[in-house]
Parts: structure tokens; C-alpha cells; sequence
């Protein structure tokens, strides 16, 4: 039976040579391909096919990657489990009857699989590392301006980025190489971090490396999850490095600011969707506003309905500054928190996920619920930090990741500490 | 409100403008597209990823277009913002390609300006209240009918990502002329600055603001109360596209207010079109629909620290400074200053024409006779800026006197502008050289020996004949010879 981890499945061609020559790679579908149809996971942009290459697919057939397909997605990456994509679910290959996480749950389990060598997926609030976390594979969340979001079709811009899943640390710090950098046609790209090396990071050497453990970060989890983490970072002591808990009070507005910032900006993403360049369009009865009511009421599922219509409320006038401006506040907060804590640690662990994958069909019927397993993932996008997910252990069979997060192009600290974690 | 009704208290006119200015840059605000259109172009040819809005573009902001406005800003006398962002205005419309405009909100690049302007001899200073930058939306066209009735509208996004300085003035103008007066004004400095080209349709995009309020609420010097404003209706007039729309719009306003208010209707606070053809505004939509537009900041675009460019980017003296340096400089009157300041290429061409010869000289051959006969052939100073040398060498031959006044005005630099030859060229085919004073002899002979019934007349005392035979010699020399010299001549060879 197929893991539904393609939405497309076709193959592009690299240069001959390049670091990637001979890598078959997975592209999430919400970033574009030149002539390959690029669908976010909805029904919307079925038949949409970009006249124009994303940065990232460029540096890839570049670097003599072979892109074997595009991976499904929750729709416009609105999702924890892939379930609500347009084109049905895919299914986590460690255990069928699981999700594989989201929002690239097609990138991670093409990976877990063995049907990509490599993939790429993008990380709004935790939708690379989610899916790495739970489909027992490495993800990578870059730094907010090292990977050039350019082809990327924006979610909740001022959030995300694009990063690798790879089966192992070393794999997916190679990738990183390839795709980071400045860009001259995604003006928050930065300098910093253009000339490092990730792959050659992933040494195992984590003598001396000091790790914070928000207490807020670990409360909550489920048992199992918890039990692995503390191993892991027994492990990581045995090697050298030495733990201390931290606190980190801000986290706990962090999911509900997350939502509130993410949903406003995904309400004005997606207002281009209106029926007149993509999705059903024509034949609606009534004047223009009508008609893109109609085609966006065919064209979006109800995930996305649901965040397009919370996001305009928090952004209208009279809730403006309830929600979206009380947003940014704790936005501040919280990078204002991670700062105070690189100031006595070098990187910040948690479990990437408090629990193990869902059931399919589990969470569908419960947004709220789905919303708070991000907890430990949307503090990272709020900060505009990096942060790794790496395996570390089970929990009943079912895969357990354990997220380290860095300051700001900090790749190469949590690449070499996530390297250790493997060994 | 005194407790006099308004319909019977005299009422003063209060009106402020936001005045949308295409930006004369290379390429497009965001993109690297062309802002200039070519010619016959074909609709959403001159567009790529980023100006169509694609899934995944992103915009990068284009410095020129932030030069252009700190220029702007400059003339306006305007603060430039220590730190200036972008805002996301969030509206559904077919032109816009993401429904939703880049503009500035609440960190406009400029603010706090003011332009001086002048009506009938009265200057006042227009406030202006902020500049901000944004980019143009594409072009509709309804076919079969307006907005309202068409059978369907076309999409044109090839102006979509035109740079725009959106210039938003204080309300107080007091009068339609006086709003005339300060585009007029504007337009000339934007042009000065070389950031703005009025010949392009639709560089320049009006929206007024006009309430009446009672005149007694006026002060002196023409500020008003907040609490006055506040208590007035106001309509904002859409769809004004130049000076005179302008005027004429804002006086039908005026009027249209006025006649509610005497019948003792309140004026609606509405959004109305300016419909040119028809001379009329009609009404749009009323306050209570306006749009909640959701501004939020722009993440795409970094915040920008540009206050020191005020300092780097020079700009050109501006009209006004260089109308009075040509007074004080030149000694020229105010009216060939005016015209010689009109644009800054004409006061260049002067300059350079000025720099050889004396000024009065100067300022004749260009604010009267050369633009003058640019004005008649409905050509610019633009067409001629590159015969500088011709037109110097001209101004030359006349103050050298090889060529007459009247032949250098009538036919040298006629033909110069018509045939676009050189005036040597011209002088030599149309044998126009200054005749010497053996030819001149020659033709004096010559008309006396034709003319005997006038040489006697002469002798009898009649004054005309003296002029008919200057006439002769003059005919014959094709007006080369100088009349004086003939005039002496011929007195000299009749009454030996």
C-alpha cells in the first residue's frame, strides 16, 4: 500500500556534478517548481504550475539533486498531521494506522521510507520538525533569513523558512549547505552564516556544551515521551556536555500568539486565491465580491477557512489591538526569554513533540487539541531561531525527536550537539 | 454649533488633497520590470512573478524609488523618518494581484512639509502632512458598460508595481483655485527633481477631501478648529487626474454643498467620482461602507534607516530660488523669470545661453522667441536641448550683426526648428549675410535710376517717397541691408 507521499510524482534532473549528484530528493509542494504543478496540498491550486523555480530548486538541480517528486502537505501547511490535505492523507511508514506528522508529513515519510534520499520541507510552527519527530528522521528549522523563502507560497511569512529532512544529522546538515545563503530576491535573507560549513559541524564533539531545559518546555509531555528525552540527554552528559533547567515563562502565551500572528498573516497570503487567476473559476452568478466568496468557499478546505476567518477578525478594526498587536507583544516576549537563556546556555533541548503520532483520524475533529502539540515547536518561529529535530528513542514502538534549539545562525551548535545524539 | 442654523451663516470652503505621483524610475517598485510602456503594448506583457503576484514571489524593495522619495521629501521641506516601514492595506479589487496593496501606514518615509503657493498675489503655506511610498495596482477596463454595468472587466497588470509617493496634504486649502495653484506648484518641483514626468497618462492621481464650514470658525490667519472640522461633513472626491479636473471638480463640489446646505439638507459624508465628461461627481459610497482595510506590517520587507540620505542625495534648487536668483542675478523681469524657470530644462537652456551673451539678449532669444515659436510647432525645450551650440551660434551671428533681427526671428530660426538645419546653412542658402555697405550702394543706384517718379517726388518735398525707395533697397538686399544705413545712403546719393 502506497504512504500517499507524493502529491506529484515526477522526476526533475540535476546538473552531472554537485555535492548532491546522485540524491534523490523530496520537495514539499508548496514550493515551486518550474513547469511541475504545485499545489500547497489544496484543491485551490490543482492545476497550478509555476512559470518559475523557487531559490531552493534552483540551488538543488544545481547541486546535481535529482527531484523525485512533490510531497504532500496539509493544506498551505495548516496542519500537524497531513490529514488536511486536499489530496488525501499520507501515512506514517513506521505504523500505517499513524499520522506522520505535519505539515511535510509527504516530505518525512518519503524520507523514513526510502522513497527520497532527502527531502525538503518548510517549518511555519514546527512543520519540519513535527514530522521528522515522528516519523523518526532529522529536521532542520533554519534560522529565519538563512534560507531564501523565494518560490516558497507564503503561509505566515514573517514565520517561516524552508529546511531539510534527512535520515541522519550529517545528511540533512549537507542539504542545509546547499539551500543556505543570502538571496537577492528575498530581501530578509542575511549575510550571516553564507560561509559556514554544516555538514563538516555534525562531529559528535558536545565536550563542554552547556544545554538549558525549559521546565514549561517539558511539563505536559506524555510519560513516554518524557522518559526518552531525560535519556537522551543522559546520553549527551555521558558525552561531555552538561544540562541545567531554565525558565522560560513566556512560553505559555507562545501557542496562543503563534495562532493569533500566523492565521492574520495566512488571511492576507491567501486573499490572491480568488478564483480569477486560480482555482474554480467562472460561471458564478453576482458581482466580483460574490464571485470570489463562491470560488474561495470550493477552492480552500475547512482548516484553511477556519484560520482565513480568525485571522481577519484578530486583524479588524476594534480587535486589532486584542489580539494581533497583544501577539506581537508576546512575540517580543518570548525572543526576549531565548535571549536571557543563550546568555548562560549554548543551545535549548525539549522533546519535539509532547506526544507520540496520532492515530489517523484522531485529531481531525479537535483543532484546539492539534493547536497545543505545537507547544514546544511555534516559541522557535516566534524567536526566528533555528532549532533540529533528532530521533532519540521510543515511546511504544513509536518514535520520540528531541528538539535543540540555537540563537540566532546557530546551525552549526545544534547540527554538532544532534550529531551526538546519534551516536 | 451656535445656535444659528448653518443654511443662514456665511461658509468657508475647506479642502485637503492626496495626490498620487507615478515615480519616474527605471524599473518597478518591487521588480525589476520596466515602468516605461512600450509602445502598442500588448495587456500583462510587461509583468513577471513578483509585479503578478505569483504564489511565492516576493518584493525587493528598489532603492531608486526610495531615493525619489527623500528627494521628495526634501523639497517638501519634510522630515525624513529615522525608521520607515511597510504596511499590507488588505482590500479584495481585481487590479490589485495579491488583494492586498504594499503602501506605508503608520511610519510614513516623510512627514510634516509644507509648499509654499501663490494666488492672485496671496502666498500661503499647504501643509503637508505626510509622503509615503506604495505601489500602483494594475488597470481595469469594463467593457460593455462602467463599473457597474459591464458585461465583463479586463485585468492590464503591466502598470501593477509602478512606484507611487502618495502626498497627503493638511486641509487647508480654502478655495478649488487654490488647490490648482498647489498641483501646479507640485508638479513643477516633482519635474525639477527629475523623479516625475507629467506627459505620462495617469502619473498624476487626485483624491479631495472638501467640507464647508462657517466662516466666522476661520481665524485670521486661516487655521480652523479641529472641533469645527470635526463637526463638518466632509465627501472625498476620487478620479481628479490634473490641475484643472481639480478645480473644477472641487467647484462643483462647492456648489453642490452649498445648495444642500441652503435647503436645509445635511451634506453626506460620502465617497464620490469625479466624472470628467459629464462635469459632475457623482456619489460612490457612503462613510458607514467604507473599508476596515487591516493594515499589518509587511514582513517581506526589512525596516528602512534612510534619515541620512537627506544628507547625501542633493537635489537641484527649485523653481521658486531659481525665479528670484534670475531676478537678482540677471536683473530679469518677473515675468520672463517665470517663464525662463518654467522647467528646469529651460532654465538650463537659458543658463547656458546666458553664460556667452548679455542676459537681456539672452532672455529674449529664449523666453520670447524660442519658446515662443517651440510653443507654436507644440514642441519642448526637450526636442532642443541637444542644438544648444545651434542656437547659441544664432544668438551669436545677431549680436555680431551679420544677421538682422528680423531675418534671425523670421527665417533663421524658423527654419531651424522646421528644416533642422544649422543657421550658417540657413544664412548662406537664403543669402541673408548682412549686406556691406558697396552692395548696399549698389542697390541705393539701382532704385534711383528705376524709380525717377519717386526721386522727383523726393525733390519735391514729398516724405513718402524717401520710405517707398528705403522699401526698394531693402526688397532688393532680401532685408539684409540695415534700414538706417540705407535711409542714410539714399539722402546722401539724392541730394548730392
Amino acid at each position: 500500500m502506497s504512504l500517499n507521499a507524493f502529491i506529484t510524482k515526477e522526476t526533475l534532473d540535476g546538473s552531472d556534478d554537485g555535492p548532491l549528484s546522485g540524491k534523490t530528493v523530496a520537495v514539499k509542494d508548496n514550493i515551486s517548481t518550474e513547469g511541475l504543478r504545485t499545489t500547497c496540498g489544496s484543491a485551490m491550486l490543482e492545476d497550478y504550475v509555476p512559470p518559475y523555480d523557487a531559490t531552493v530548486v534552483e540551488l538543488l538541480k544545481d547541486a546535481g539533486a535529482t527531484i523525485v517528486g512533490k510531497a504532500n502537505m496539509d493544506e498551505f501547511g495548516m496542519g500537524t498531521t497531513t490529514e488536511t490535505s486536499a489530496f488525501g492523507p499520507t501515512k506514517n511508514p513506521v505504523d500505517e494506522s499513524r499520522v506522520p506528522g505535519g505539515s511535510s508529513g509527504g516530505s518525512a515519510a518519503a524520507v523514513a521510507a526510502g522513497e527520497a534520499d532527502l527531502a525538503l520541507g518548510t517549518d511555519t510552527g514546527g512543520s519540519i520538525r513535527c514530522p521528522a519527530a515522528f516519523c523518526g528522521v532529522v529536521g532542520i528549522k533554519p534560522t529565519y533569513g538563512l534560507v531564501s523563502r523565494y518560490g516558497l507560497v507564503a503561509y505566515a511569512n514573517s514565520l517561516e523558512q524552508i529546511g531539510p529532512i534527512a535520515p541522519t544529522v550529517e545528511d540533512a546538515a549537507a542539504l542545509l549547505d546547499v539551500i543556505a545563503g543570502p538571496d537577492d530576491r528575498d530581501g530578509t535573507t542575511r549575510d550571516a552564516g553564507a560561509d559556514s560549513n554544516y555538514a563538516a559541524a555534525a562531529d559528535g564533539d558536545v565536550e563542554g556544551l552547556t544545554i538549558g531545559v525549559p521546565t514549561e518546555f517539558v511539563e505536559g509531555a506524555d510519560e513516554g515521551v518524557e522518559e526518552a528525552f531525560w535519556a537522551a540527554l543522559d546520553e549527551l552528559e555521558a558525552q561531555g556536555a552538561e544540562y541545567r533547567e531554565v525558565s522560560m515563562p513566556s512560553v505559555e502565551k507562545a501557542v496562543a500568539a503563534y495562532y493569533v500572528i500566523a492565521m492574520s498573516e495566512a488571511s492576507s497570503n491567501l486573499a490572491r486565491f480568488d478564483g480569477v487567476r486560480y482555482g474554480k473559476s467562472g460561471g458564478y452568478d453576482g458581482n466580483w465580491n460574490e464571485a470570489f466568496a463562491r470560488a474561495r468557499e470550493e477552492g480552500f478546505g475547512s482548516e484553511v477557512k477556519r484560520r482565513i476567518l480568525l485571522g481577519t477578525y484578530a486583524l479588524s478594526a476594534g480587535y486589532h489591538d486584542k489580539y494581533y498587536a497583544k501577539a506581537q507583544d508576546a512575540r517580543a516576549w518570548v525572543k526576549q526569554d531565548f535571549d536571557e537563556a543563550f546568555e548562560d546556555v549554548d543551545v535549548v533541548a525539549s522533546p519535539t513533540m509532547p506526544v507520540p503520532p496520532f492515530e489517523l483520524g484522531e485529531s481531525l475533529d479537535d483543532p484546539l487539541q492539534m493547536y497545543l502539540a505545537d507547544a514546544n515547536t511555534v516559541p522557535v518561529n516566534l524567536a526566528n531561531l533555528p532549532a533540529i529535530s533528532v530521533p532519540a528513542g521510543e515511546t511504544d514502538g513509536l518514535p520520540v525527536g528531541l528538539q535543540l534549539i540555537g540563537p540566532k545562525f546557530g546551525e552549526e551548535t545544534i547540527v554538532r550537539a544532534a550529531s551526538a545524539v546519534e551516536n | 454649533m451656535t445656535a444659528q442654523a448653518l443654511e443662514q451663516r456665511e461658509l468657508a470652503v475647506v479642502i485637503g488633497l492626496e495626490v498620487h505621483v507615478q515615480l519616474e524610475t527605471a524599473t518597478k517598485i518591487f521588480c525589476s520590470c520596466s515602468t516605461e510602456p512600450a509602445e502598442d503594448e500588448e495587456p500583462n506583457t510587461r509583468v513577471c512573478p513578483v509585479c503578478l503576484g505569483l504564489p511565492g514571489a516576493l518584493p525587493v524593495l528598489n532603492e531608486a524609488a526610495v531615493e525619489s522619495a527623500v528627494k521628495i521629501g526634501k523639497a517638501l521641506n519634510a522630515d525624513i523618518a529615522e525608521d520607515t516601514r511597510f504596511h499590507r492595506k488588505n482590500y479584495y479589487y481585481p487590479d490589485l494581484p495579491k488583494n492586498f496593496q504594499i503602501t506605508q501606514y503608520d511610519a510614513p518615509i516623510c512627514a510634516d512639509g509644507t509648499l509654499e503657493v501663490s494666488v492672485e498675489g496671496t502666498r500661503r503655506d499647504i501643509g503637508i502632512t505626510r509622503a509615503h511610498l506604495e505601489e500602483d495596482p494594475g488597470s481595469l477596463q469594463h467593457k460593455g458598460g462602467s463599473i457597474d454595468t459591464a458585461d465583463y472587466t479586463l485585468v492590464n497588470y503591466n502598470r501593477a508595481g509602478t512606484p507611487l509617493v502618495e502626498i497627503v496634504t493638511e486641509p487647508d486649502f480654502r478655495s478649488p483655485q487654490e488647490t490648482r495653484a498647489f498641483l501646479a506648484k507640485l508638479e513643477e518641483v516633482l519635474e525639477y527633481l527629475g523623479v516625475f514626468d507629467a506627459t505620462r497618462d495617469g502619473s498624476l492621481r487626485i483624491d479631495a477631501n472638501i467640507s464647508l464650514v462657517p466662516a466666522d470658525e476661520v481665524d485670521d490667519d486661516g487655521s480652523i478648529s479641529d472641533e469645527a472640522l470635526e463637526a463638518a461633513n466632509r465627501t472625498e472626491v476620487k478620479n481628479i487626474s490634473s490641475h484643472k479636473g481639480a478645480e473644477k471638480a472641487l467647484a462643483y463640489e462647492v456648489t453642490r454643498q452649498k445648495n444642500a446646505i441652503k435647503r436645509g439638507r445635511a451634506v453626506e459624508q460620502e465617497t464620490r467620482h469625479w466624472d470628467e465628461s459629464r462635469g459632475i461627481t457623482v456619489s460612490m459610497r457612503s462613510k458607514e461602507e467604507e473599508k476596515d482595510y487591516r493594515y499589518f506590517r509587511e514582513a517581506d520587507l526589512p525596516p528602512l534607516q534612510v534619515a541620512h540620505w537627506k544628507e547625501e542625495i542633493p537635489i537641484p534648487e527649485l523653481p521658486d530660488a531659481r525665479r528670484e536668483r534670475f531676478h537678482t542675478e540677471y536683473g530679469i523681469d518677473e515675468e520672463s523669470a517665470s517663464k525662463l524657470t518654467s522647467t528646469k530644462e529651460v532654465a538650463d537652456f537659458f543658463e547656458d545661453v546666458a553664460a556667452e551673451f548679455d542676459a537681456d539678449l539672452a532672455a529674449t532669444w529664449v523666453a520670447d522667441n524660442l519658446l515662443g515659436e517651440l510653443n507654436y510647432r507644440d514642441m519642448h525645450i526637450t526636442d532642443v536641448s541637444d542644438r544648444l551650440d545651434e542656437f547659441t551660434r544664432l544668438v551669436e551671428l545677431v549680436d555680431a550683426d551679420e544677421v538682422t533681427t528680423k531675418n534671425a526671428e523670421e527665417i533663421v530660426l524658423r527654419e531651424m526648428l522646421d528644416e533642422g538645419k544649422d543657421p550658417d546653412t540657413i544664412v548662406d542658402e537664403e543669402g541673408l549675410g548682412k549686406a556691406d555697405d558697396d552692395e548696399i550702394g549698389g542697390f541705393v543706384q539701382e532704385a534711383i535710376d528705376e524709380n525717377p517718379d519717386a526721386v522727383e517726388d523726393y525733390h519735391n518735398g514729398e516724405g513718402g517717397a524717401l520710405n517707398f525707395l528705403v522699401g526698394q533697397v531693402m526688397q532688393k538686399s532680401k532685408g539684409s541691408a540695415d534700414p538706417g544705413t540705407v535711409n542714410q545712403l539714399l539722402r546722401e546719393r539724392l541730394d548730392e
